[in-house]
């Protein structure tokens, strides 16, 4: 309905709308034009929309991806990794030893590498994704051949960002599962009531205590608003750059009222402005997701190994 | 709230939860467990590995210093045992012609002696003839009657025969 009226809407005015388009291709589906229907649980809409789609197409492929390389390594029984793997356990090893173990320390890494491994892997994934225009060939395909209907499930995937970890439901989602994995690091570590004594330094005058404990409660909840934002930012920031920019293909050529005029600026400015975008968002999603994991080690290890 | 990019979705929340949580719980029980498991393990078998070929490493050291050793003394002893015997040789030689020549003295001797009795027998030998031809002949000359002449003919001769002999 809503791609339908700014359909429309772009007939009616008949120009090019680059704010439009940007927060199109960024934003989620509507969540009224679900890619599937569900029905409402307790007032909350659990309808698959494009990034709830992405997400899962992320986890499948990482799922699948990883495992087949572990089995197929574990089934080798030799103990030399050979192709991929040594890619894997580059990022295993890695992850490991340079974000866990400094951080939470040598008892409990086998606990935690799990939970950060899973984090790096599909933070990863869900970023680089994004930058890999999939919906926007099959999108050139269905426009060019298939002429699907807007309401099959061809025609809604196609609208919408990629770029999961780009919406802050998401990352907001992460962010929960790694407050909660702060809680479940200091309870396994020092019990559920000590981990909560433990927020705030022992032996102070009671003045300061006052002062403290607001404190640190906003600071629960600062840290993982933080790791949100952070994220959904990063991942949003890039892509509407590099969408501006090639947006200047569209604008000149209206503003000229030749295509000529837009294909020529594509081809001096756009292009060349959006390949160096997107190397750097290459950096950004590898930082992000670093940023992000590295992070959750830390407050994961503040809560295990607690100095004041 | 009409910006998309702001908008609050629970639902979104809710799978992304869900599915991050079935992604964990499934890639720590079919990936990261076993691997992490297979990486310790050869880990430990890497690092025992290490330790073994050190272990190996100095044993060989050691036995290397320890032939090293076996050699340098065999030499030592060789160079001794040749030294002895070179020296029992020089000994065992010196003694031999000692007793060689001590041997040769004697037999010398021996034969120097026997020569000196042998020479005495014979000429007790002699003398013991001669003077039982002596005898022999004085006895033959007072048993024949000799005439004078005879006599002084006797004396003659023997006289001339001492003087013979004194000559």
């Amino acid at each position: 309905m809503l791609a339908q009226e700014h359909a429309t809407e772009h007939a009616a005015a008949g120009k090019f709308d680059a704010g439009e388009t940007i927060i199109e291709h960024v934003s989620n589906s509507s969540i009224d034009h679900p890619l599937i229907h569900l029905p409402k649980v307790f007032g909350i809409d659990l309808s698959v929309t494009k990034h709830v789609f992405m997400l899962w197409l992320v986890a499948a492929i990482v799922f699948v991806l990883v495992t087949t390389i572990v089995r197929r390594y574990l089934k080798s029984g030799r103990q030399v990794p050979t192709g991929p793997m040594n890619a894997l356990e580059a990022i295993v090893t890695w992850v490991r030893d340079d974000i866990v173990q400094p951080n939470v320390g040598k008892k409990w890494v086998g606990t935690w590498t799990p939970l950060i491994l899973t984090f790096f892997i599909f933070i990863l994934c869900s970023n680089a994704i994004g930058l890999i225009p999939l919906f926007e060939v099959v999108a050139l395909l269905d426009r060019a051949i298939l002429h699907s209907s807007p309401d099959s499930f061809l025609g809604r995937v196609i609208h919408g960002g990629t770029t999961a970890t780009a919406n802050f439901n998401v990352t907001a989602a992460l962010a929960t599962i790694t407050f909660g994995a702060i809680i479940v690091a200091g309870s396994k570590a020092h019990g559920f009531v000590k981990h909560w004594m433990n927020l705030v330094p022992h032996g102070l005058a009671w003045p300061i205590y006052i002062l403290l404990i607001p404190i640190e409660i906003m600071g629960l909840f600062v840290r993982p608003f933080a790791l949100t934002m952070r994220l959904a930012a990063n991942m949003t920031g890039g892509h509407i750059a590099i969408l501006a920019i090639l947006s200047f293909v569209f604008l000149f050529a209206e503003m000229f009222g030749s295509a000529l005029a837009g294909v020529g600026v594509g081809l001096v400015v756009s292009v060349p402005l959006a390949v160096g975008i997107s190397t750097l968002e290459i950096i950004v999603v590898l930082v992000q997701a670093y940023v992000f994991t590295l992070l959750t080690a830390v407050f994961i290890g503040m809560a295990i190994n607690v100095h004041h | 709230m009409n910006n998309p990019l702001v908008q609050v979705d629970p639902g979104l929340y809710i799978w992304t939860i869900l599915t991050f949580l079935v992604l964990l719980t499934l890639l720590a029980k079919f990936a990261w467990r076993p691997l992490l498991q297979s990486l310790a393990a050869r880990e430990e078998t890497i690092r025992k590995s290490l330790a073994d070929a050190e272990k190996a490493r100095v044993e060989l050291e050691r036995l290397n210093q320890q032939s090293e050793a076996i050699i340098r003394q065999a030499r030592v002893e060789g160079e001794q045992i040749i030294g002895a015997s070179r020296a029992d040789a020089e000994r065992l030689r010196g003694e031999l012609r000692e007793k060689a020549r001590a041997e040769a003295d004697g037999i010398i001797k021996n034969a120097e002696r026997q020569i000196q009795l042998e020479t005495a027998r014979a000429l007790q030998q002699i003398r013991n003839e001669a003077a039982d031809l002596s005898v022999a002949i004085a006895s033959k000359l007072i048993k024949k009657n000799i005439t004078r002449e005879d006599n002084d003919k006797l004396i003659q001769e023997a006289l001339s025969q001492l003087s013979v002999s004194k000559n």
